[in-house]
């Protein structure tokens, strides 16, 4: 009977559309979580594959000595696709000249990813190819041919072999980007390495194996070798270790997609619990009709599990559709944008929406229906009796469990699901308190004669416990919807910082003390703007106090790939100033600006020292720990007094040691500077640079492109994230109002029948609203702030301020969107004449 | 068929417990009609939902043909209803989603009835309202909706039937066409009623009348011997 009876009711309710509001939240859930994660899952493909360009591959083992041929024939039986690199340090000779070369020897397969480029004259713009040079060829970085004076089809003598200088080299996808340590490069072919003799004995070599597959065969294959991986050889490299700009871009960017999500699935679980309260209040009558007419409980019960179930699987499948199609739309609409593949399907999406509608119908209906199931069957006799399930406490725990749970379920992030929860609780307590405070104004406001005012604290008032829970729906979903606002906001405004129009797009070294001016004043006469020029000069290590020092951190010099850890390897490059660099931040000790030397605490001798934090880390030195630095011949020693942050994602000439300049008055520094060249005077370079023939110039102009264009696809994706999650949070407002214009028809039918002018009734319903949107958006951008400052600081890892102008707009908007809805659905109300109206209600 | 001995209901206010019945006692035979009549507020509907084991007294015992009510859980109690208690409301009570038809089937339903939609078909011919039986409450006039109810009261063939104010919401005419079916039904099937009323025309009807007063009940008899003594 159950089952008939649930089909049934069903059946007519969705034909009468009275399913409408708890539907339309399932939907609205299934298809919100759906295309959020569906799009930031293909997205997250999308910039995953643009990353891994960065490795050349999605997986790269690197290794200080060569790597395991078998490894290599186990990955290709595997089927993963492979290719060698080999690089080494080398001189290259030419037009009776030396210089010294990052040498790169690869495999016929090179790269997995990316593309190596190349351009037919220094300097150009370079051109993807798909091949890799010949064994009598080599391709040569730009500066090459500007140091060693070289023409197209010179030869070069690389070790003992000869090769033929045929292309420009301009980019490798895996070349690193270091201004520092960074000698020029020379691309050959692995076959020809051999005959060159340069990685002999007592050279040092770095050997890389790329690979490229499913991320299952990936990850087979790492463990099957993982074992035999030794730690100070091989590091087992993957697109999510990229820690350049780039990585950390994309990480932020998945971030946010997953915040998002999230706040999807939260904003879905207020929907539906608002629908289900308002479902299980409009089945009072006939469950305890029922009752009376001997229904037992578990008859009941079957009857609305049934029922709920129906609805959650008609939800389901309209919802999938539904998101899938708005998904499809906006990948379509971004195409031009964002290089997002259409052909891959994810099933993860799938079903977490799956999961998330069934989970939320059933969690979130819970409550509603054990009050539902506790109506009692005098009911039938007198109609104001309600269901005899008191505590609210109950539901609050499962709606709040549910909500914690899924989030965990689909983060896996422990930190940003209990930021969320938190602040969320946060904000439930302070609505809660705001209410009851509301309350007792409304009650001194609410005195005297019956304006349209005071009909709305009337009201307010009366419906005090109805409202609380309607005012922290209104506000949870203001609050979700300011938190993706903002941090989209604060996302693309730090990355738009971090690469603003006019960055430095080219480095120079070895400017000399004497050319210093005359190139500040060479580059003014030719309107080029350069930045300050940093002292920089080569210090070896000697001792961390008096420990002459340890291996391990030798270990990772000359890993060009990598621009944090250049300098900590057995040289660093040193510069002084008393100065602090623009994104540097000092966290531990005392910038050295003030200290003289004969103040000095430091001791004989002893200069003061700031070091790059993580460095620090890395090398395991803190405050008050003496360094000393074999610059020529002479020993220098420092002290660590300061610690500082910086920000590596500034294109702006950054250090790992900052000395106090009395410390290197001994030494002639060279500089180095960067400056801007926009790309149509890329001609002028080489006159530009005439007057300076030892100073080195590094192009990172393609290096910033590729970043630009990966942060505009990136902020292109956020935008129509932002959109989506928009869109839901009004259609949940749309639902919120449309549920609680629901619970005010009654009054509504009975002020009309009273003979109360349209004007009135709307005006109070509008004041209400106001009222509530108003507070509902305070007490969002109160609750906003506090999730904000955790998800910043905790999980983003970003800057964190305090957002003002939300204190004013919040509430304003609030009161707008909740005011006009409201206004929206009266209208529609009064527009029906009463006795509609009292039919409808009575 | 109803047996009351000694019953009262005292309820929890602000103020303190509130007795809302006196010490009430009286029976029911079958097939007899009874109408407590009584101002608004006199405790009719709270005796009837007492009666009809809808409540609980406070003190007391009810016995509905044999089965002690105040010894039962609700879900008892909900058996027994269904099984022996047909209901007409004043506010017809009709399930909004359900048609007329499927209202009138519902207590078949529930007590497991062979062929609850014959049943109701049927049920719904005897009140005139065939053709209305894929109309939803919504769709029907108060007299239609109380004539479906009616349907609904008798498809189980219940052996005592309540009504609370059966008319009370309907104008003159339809009260009178519902009255007229109401007893005519009952008087074929052999019901015993309880019904709760306002009207004294209506309560006029029923072979016995007792008068709900600040929570006591007398026989309308007795209160007349009384009236005319003093």
């Amino acid at each position: 009977m159950g089952f008939s009876l649930a089909w049934r009711l069903f059946k007519h309710e969705a034909r009468r559309g009275e399913l409408s509001i708890i539907l339309s939240a399932i939907i609205l859930s299934v298809a919100a979580v759906l295309s959020l994660s569906l799009f930031s899952e293909r997205l997250q493909g999308a910039l995953n594959e643009r990353s891994a360009e960065f490795i050349a591959a999605d997986r790269q083992l690197s290794s200080r000595k060569p790597i395991d041929l078998e490894w290599l024939n186990q990955a290709k039986s595997q089927n993963l696709e492979v290719a060698e690199q080999v690089s080494t340090r080398s001189m290259v000779f030419a037009n009776e000249q030396l210089q010294l070369v990052d040498l790169r020897a690869v495999s016929q397969t090179y790269p997995l990813k990316g593309n190596i480029k190349l351009s037919a004259e220094p300097f150009a713009i370079g051109e993807a190819v798909a091949e890799v040079p010949s064994i009598h060829e080599a391709w040569l970085d730009s500066r090459l041919f500007q140091v060693l004076n070289l023409q197209i089809g010179d030869e070069v003598e690389i070790g003992d072999a000869v090769f033929t200088a045929t292309r420009v080299l301009t980019e490798i996808p895996d070349a690193g980007f270091s201004v520092f340590n960074t000698d020029p490069m020379v691309l050959i072919n692995m076959d020809a390495l051999a005959k060159t003799n340069v990685t002999g004995p007592g050279s040092r070599v770095n050997y890389k194996a790329y690979f490229v597959g499913t991320d299952d065969a990936l990850d087979t294959f790492y463990s099957s070798i993982k074992n035999e991986l030794q730690r100070e050889y091989h590091r087992w490299l993957s697109v999510d270790d990229d820690e350049s700009p780039i990585g950390e871009s994309v990480a932020r960017a998945e971030q946010f997609f997953l915040l998002a999500s999230l706040l999807a699935i939260v904003l879905a679980c207020v929907a539906i619990g608002v629908a289900a309260q308002r479902y299980a209040q409009r089945h009072f009558d006939p469950v305890a009709i029922m009752k009376t007419l001997g229904a037992s409980t578990a008859t009941i019960r079957k009857v609305y599990l049934y029922q709920i179930i129906f609805i959650a699987l008609l939800g389901i499948v309209l919802g999938t559709v539904i998101g899938f199609a708005v998904q499809q739309v906006v990948v379509s609409a971004l195409a031009g944008t964002v290089d997002v593949s259409l052909q891959v399907w994810y099933w993860r999406p799938l079903m977490i929406a799956i999961f998330t509608g069934s989970i939320c119908a059933l969690l979130f209906c819970l409550y509603p229906l054990l009050g539902l199931f506790a109506i009692p069957p005098l009911r039938v006799l007198r109609r104001d009796m309600a269901s005899t399930l008191k505590s609210r406490g109950g539901q609050y725990l499962t709606s709040g469990l549910a909500i914690f749970g899924l989030m965990y379920a689909y983060s896996q992030n422990l930190k940003v699901s209990a930021i969320m929860f938190i602040s969320g609780i946060v904000l439930v307590v302070l609505l809660l308190g705001a209410t009851y405070g509301l309350i007792a104004l409304g009650r001194i406001l609410g005195q005297g004669r019956m304006s349209a005012a005071q009909l709305a604290w009337a009201r307010i008032k009366r419906r005090a416990l109805d409202n609380s829970v309607q005012l922290i729906s209104f506000a949870l979903t203001l609050m979700l919807l300011l938190i993706v606002l903002v941090m989209r906001n604060d996302i693309v405004k730090q990355w738009q910082e971090q690469l603003p129009e006019g960055t430095a797009n080219y480095f120079m070294i070895n400017v000399t003390d004497a050319q210093k001016d005359k190139l500040a004043e060479h580059f003014a006469n030719n309107l080029v703007i350069s930045d300050d020029l940093y002292p920089v000069t080569r210090g070896r290590f000697a001792k961390i106090n008096d420990v002459v020092l340890r291996s391990e951190v030798t270990k990772e010099d000359e890993d060009s790939t990598n621009e944090r850890r250049a300098g900590m390897g057995r040289e660093a490059n040193l510069t002084w100033s008393t100065q602090l660099q623009q994104a540097n931040e000092v966290v531990a000790g005392e910038w050295h600006d003030a200290w003289s030397y004969e103040n000095s605490k430091l001791g004989e001798g002893i200069y003061p020292v700031s070091v790059e934090v993580e460095a620090a880390k890395r090398m395991r030195i803190g405050l008050g720990d003496v360094l000393s630095f074999n610059i020529g011949s002479e020993i220098v020693s420092v002290q660590v007094t300061s610690l500082r942050q910086v920000n590596w994602q500034t294109m702006q000439p950054n250090f790992f040691f900052v000395l106090h300049p009395d410390a290197m008055s001994r030494f002639t520094p060279t500089y180095i500077t960067s400056f801007f060249l926009p790309e149509e005077r890329k001609p002028e370079l080489a006159q530009l640079l005439r007057p300076f023939p030892n100073v080195t110039l590094f192009d990172v102009d393609a290096r910033i492109n590729q970043i630009r264009s990966i942060i505009d696809q990136v902020s292109a994706a956020v935008e129509f994230i932002l959109v989506l999650v928009l869109v839901a949070g009004a259609l949940v407002l749309i639902a919120q109002v449309q549920a609680s214009m629901d619970e005010r028809q009654r009054e509504l039918a009975i002020l009309r029948t009273l003979g109360a002018q349209g004007g009135l009734i709307r005006r109070s319903v509008i004041y209400e609203f106001l009222i509530i949107g108003s507070v509902a958006g305070f007490m969002a951008a109160m609750a906003n702030e506090i999730s904000l400052y955790l998800l910043q600081s905790q999980v983003f890892k970003m800057s964190t301020s305090v957002h003002y102008e939300y204190w004013v707009v919040a509430p304003l908007t609030g009161a707008i969107v909740v005011g006009l809805l409201g206004a929206a659905s009266c209208r529609a109300l009064l527009q029906l004449n009463t006795s509609t109206l009292l039919r409808k209600v009575l | 068929m109803i047996q009351v001995t000694n019953i009262t209901k005292t309820v929890t206010t602000d103020n303190g417990p509130l007795q809302i019945l006196q010490p009430i006692s009286f029976t029911v035979t079958e097939g007899q009609s009874v109408a407590i009549v009584g101002a608004s507020g006199s405790g009719k509907s709270t005796l009837l939902g007492l009666l009809a084991g809808l409540d609980t007294v406070t003190e007391g015992t009810i016995k509905l043909d044999g089965a002690s009510l105040e010894t039962m859980d609700e879900e008892a109690r909900a058996q027994i209803r269904g099984q022996k208690v047909g209901f007409i409301f004043q506010a017809f009570m009709l399930v909004p989603s359900l048609t007329a038809l499927e209202n009138v089937m519902l207590p078949a339903e529930i007590n497991g009835s062979n062929n609850p939609k014959a049943l109701a078909v049927d049920a719904l011919e005897k009140v005139g309202l065939s053709h209305r039986a894929s109309h939803y409450p919504n769709q029907l006039s108060g007299g239609e909706q109380q004539r479906v109810a009616i349907a609904r009261a008798f498809i189980t063939q219940p052996k005592i039937l309540f009504a609370d104010e059966p008319t009370g919401n309907l104008d003159a005419d339809n009260s009178l066409k519902v009255e007229q079916l109401l007893f005519d039904l009952n008087q074929q099937a052999g019901t015993t009623l309880v019904l709760v009323t306002h009207d004294n025309e209506l309560a006029q009807r029923c072979d016995r009348q007792l008068i709900m007063s600040a929570g006591q009940l007398r026989e309308a008899s007795m209160q007349a011997a009384t009236e005319r003594a003093s």
